[in-house]
C-alpha cells in the first residue's frame, strides 16, 4: 500500500554496513568509529548512519568506550 | 554450576613520563595478580602511544597497553584493584570480556609472531633492539619485541600510533 505522500521522495533503501562488509566494530579502531560521530562529536544517529538497529546499540557502546579510554573527545569543548 | 573461564581484554594507559623501573613494578605485579588467579595471559604488551583525546591528569599523552587474558570473573576485579593502586602512574584502564573467536584469534596472532621471531632472530634482532624502551619490562622480551614490527591489524588502521621508536619522555613535558 503506497500513499501519495511516499512517493515524493525517492529513498535509496539502506543497508547497514557492518553487516553487509566484514568490517570490525571495536573500540580500538578509531579511525571506522570516527565515521560515525558529527563534527561535534556527538554519535551520528541511526537515521543518518544507515545502521540496522543492533548495529547502531553496538556502536554506541564501542564509541563511548572509547570515549572513556580518551581514544574518542566527548565534546569539542575539552 | 562452577563458574567457567571467559576472556577479557584490559587496556590501560600510563602516563608518557613514567620510569622505566616503575612500568616494570607495575608490569610484574600485573602478571602476578593474574597468575594468583591462574589467568592465562595471551597477549600482554604495548599497544600504542597516542595522543589522548582530552586531557586527563594534566596528561595529554599516553602509552596505552592491552592485556589479554583468560580467567575466572574473580580475576578481573583483582587486577582491577592492582590497577587502581597505582591511580597516579595509570590514567585509565577498562576491562571489556571479549569472545572466545576473537581470543583466539588474538592467540593465533601471537603464535604467528612468535613463530616468525624464531625464524628470522637476525632480521628482527638490530631493528627492534634500537629502540630503548623494547628492553626493560615485558616477562617475554622476545614476544615482546616484535610486537612494534609485526603488522597487527589493529595497528595497521592507525598509522599515528606506529612510532615505536618515539621516546615516551617526549610527550610528558608539555
Amino acid at each position: 500500500m503506497e500513499s501519495p505522500r511516499d512517493r515524493k521522495y525517492f529513498a535509496r533503501k539502506k543497508v547497514c554496513r557492518f553487516c553487509t562488509e566484514s568490517i570490525e566494530m571495536n573500540y580500538k579502531n578509531i579511525d571506522t568509529l570516527s565515521r560515525y560521530i558529527t563534527d561535534r562529536k556527538k554519535i551520528v544517529p541511526k537515521r543518518n548512519s544507515g545502521l540496522c538497529a543492533r548495529c547502531q546499540r553496538q556502536l554506541a557502546t564501542e564509541i563511548k568506550r572509547a570515549r572513556f579510554m580518551a581514544l574518542l573527545p566527548y565534546t569539542v569543548l575539552h | 554450576m562452577a563458574v567457567k573461564p571467559r576472556y577479557y581484554e584490559t587496556l590501560y594507559i600510563i602516563r608518557p613520563d613514567i620510569k622505566e623501573e616503575e612500568l616494570a613494578k607495575i608490569e610484574q605485579r600485573l602478571h602476578d595478580a593474574l597468575a594468583a588467579h591462574e589467568g592465562e595471559i595471551i597477549r600482554f604488551d604495548k599497544w600504542a602511544q597516542r595522543e589522548l583525546a582530552y586531557e586527563i591528569l594534566d596528561y595529554n599523552r599516553g602509552t596505552y597497553y592491552i592485556i589479554i587474558f583468560k580467567s575466572l570473573p574473580g580475576a578481573v576485579a583483582e587486577l582491577e584493584r592492582h590497577l587502581r593502586f597505582y591511580n597516579t602512574d595509570v590514567l585509565r584502564f577498562m576491562t571489556v570480556s571479549i569472545t572466545e573467536a576473537a581470543a583466539n584469534k588474538e592467540k593465533a596472532a601471537q603464535e604467528n609472531k612468535a613463530a616468525e621471531e624464531s625464524s628470522t632472530p637476525e632480521a628482527a634482532a638490530p631493528s627492534e633492539t634500537a629502540p630503548s624502551e623494547t628492553a626493560p619490562s615485558e616477562t617475554a622480551p622476545s614476544e615482546a619485541a616484535p610486537a612494534e614490527a609485526a603488522p597487527e591489524p589493529e595497528q595497521e588502521t592507525k598509522p599515528e600510533s606506529e612510532p615505536a621508536t618515539a621516546e615516551p619522555t617526549e610527550g610528558g613535558a608539555n
